[in-house]
């Protein structure tokens, strides 16, 4: 088998990876795929279509299990191309690290608290979910720390889907970013040494963690 | 990934909920309607956490319903391709293993699993390397790559692979 899993030809009916499939106005071939929108007012605006084009255009080249030097290339810009897109896919957007996502998380389970005098206010299961696995990544002492930190980064062509991508991974060096970040690949030489500072300063605000190896 | 992103909705309000708690009936509807709900647009609303804007209401004709379009913040929980995430499993078999990773379900197909790794059945079915150093059992967390997503009715279903560099095990539950 191929080291990367792009290689692995899976069958037609299991899954396809461009958010643009999951938008209402098509679905799928299949009729698996639905989207859920609350039945009496599904209208939450969004500007999505730009870029929904473009993701479905070039999944649909890589969907097909490439084997051409040419066709593989282009796979291959795909892959890093999707965790940018996720910049002009949700463009009000802000990315939140695991962290930073626990504290405000947190900071509402505690509001209601206090709130619930109404009864028929329940936090969804999905909630919790959340709550536990942002809590369970949050592996910094100081959250703002880390985000000035590595935001100095964007001078350097990072992006802020790659800079939450960095900090959740909590990286031992610049080699296991660049494997994990394959879209940074390309300005290696530029990141290197800002990458080296970053990591540096912000490994001694990692929460000590009893149980890893 | 988690955002933090600022979301527009039209609720539909009956004329019995108006008067002094017109805004908080509404807000309390919005957090009913859409907290815990998921879309693929931007996959599952953890959270509102707070109101921006409650445009002016509209009486809609032939009912005495009004619609307040609501302009919201909310943390959402969203997956993509490309994203390396930390997830707990929760049932392997020979097929590969799921995993979960806040309210996402994460399916690693064996195809993507190291080669070294093999499947052992039994009480508690596991992966194993052939010399026992590293085992992948219910419980144990590990870092995957995404490489696939899919919406379903009500949640977010993904494919990913631990094939790659610096992915795998990160903690071994028998181990702790």
């Amino acid at each position: 088998m191929e080291k990367n899993g792009k290689g692995f030809s899976m069958p037609k009916s299991s899954l396809k990876s461009t958010p643009s499939k999951d938008d209402s106005s098509q679905k799928s071939k299949e009729g698996r795929k639905v989207q859920f929108n609350n039945g009496g007012s599904p209208e939450e605006r969004f500007d999505y279509s730009k870029s929904n084009g473009k993701s479905s255009s070039s999944a649909d080249k890589g969907g097909r299990g490439s084997t051409a030097n040419g066709k593989a290339s282009k796979s291959k810009e795909k892959e890093p191309l999707e965790l940018r897109l996720n910049q002009e896919l949700l463009k009000n957007a802000k990315c939140l690290m695991d962290c930073e996502a626990a504290e405000i998380i947190q900071g509402i389970q505690d509001q209601m608290t206090l709130l619930s005098q109404d009864a028929t206010i329940k936090l969804p299961v999905s909630f919790h979910k959340g709550l536990q696995y942002s809590q369970a990544n949050a592996r910094y002492t100081n959250t703002h720390s880390v985000r000035r930190v590595l935001d100095t980064l964007k001078k350097h062509g990072v992006v802020e889907g790659e800079i939450s991508v960095i900090a959740n991974a909590c990286p031992e060096s610049t080699e296991e970013v660049f494997a994990l970040v394959p879209s940074l690949k390309s300005k290696k030489s530029i990141l290197q040494e800002p990458l080296e500072v970053a990591l540096m300063v912000i490994k001694p605000l990692r929460k000590v963690d009893s149980t890893s190896v | 990934m988690f955002f933090h992103i600022v979301l527009e909705r039209n609720m539909q309000l009956h004329p019995r909920y108006f008067g002094r708690n017109l805004r908080d009936n509404l807000v309390s509807k919005l957090m009913k309607d859409v907290e815990g709900t998921c879309s693929g647009k931007h996959g599952f609303v953890v959270a509102i956490t707070g109101i921006e804007n409650v445009g002016k209401g509209l009486i809609r004709d032939g009912t005495g319903f009004v619609t307040f379009p609501v302009k919201y913040q909310c943390v959402v929980f969203r997956p993509f391709k490309g994203e390396i995430l930390e997830a707990v499993v929760t049932m392997v078999n020979k097929m590969g293993f799921f995993a979960e990773a806040g309210p996402v379900q994460i399916f690693v197909s064996n195809h993507l699993i190291p080669d070294d790794m093999e499947f052992q059945s039994g009480d508690m079915p596991n992966y194993t390397t052939s010399d026992g150093s590293v085992k992948i059992q219910k419980d144990s967390e590990v870092r995957l790559k995404i490489i696939g997503t899919r919406v379903d009715a009500t949640e977010i279903f993904c494919i990913g692979t631990i094939k790659d560099d610096f992915l795998g095990v990160i903690n071994d539950p028998t181990t702790t």
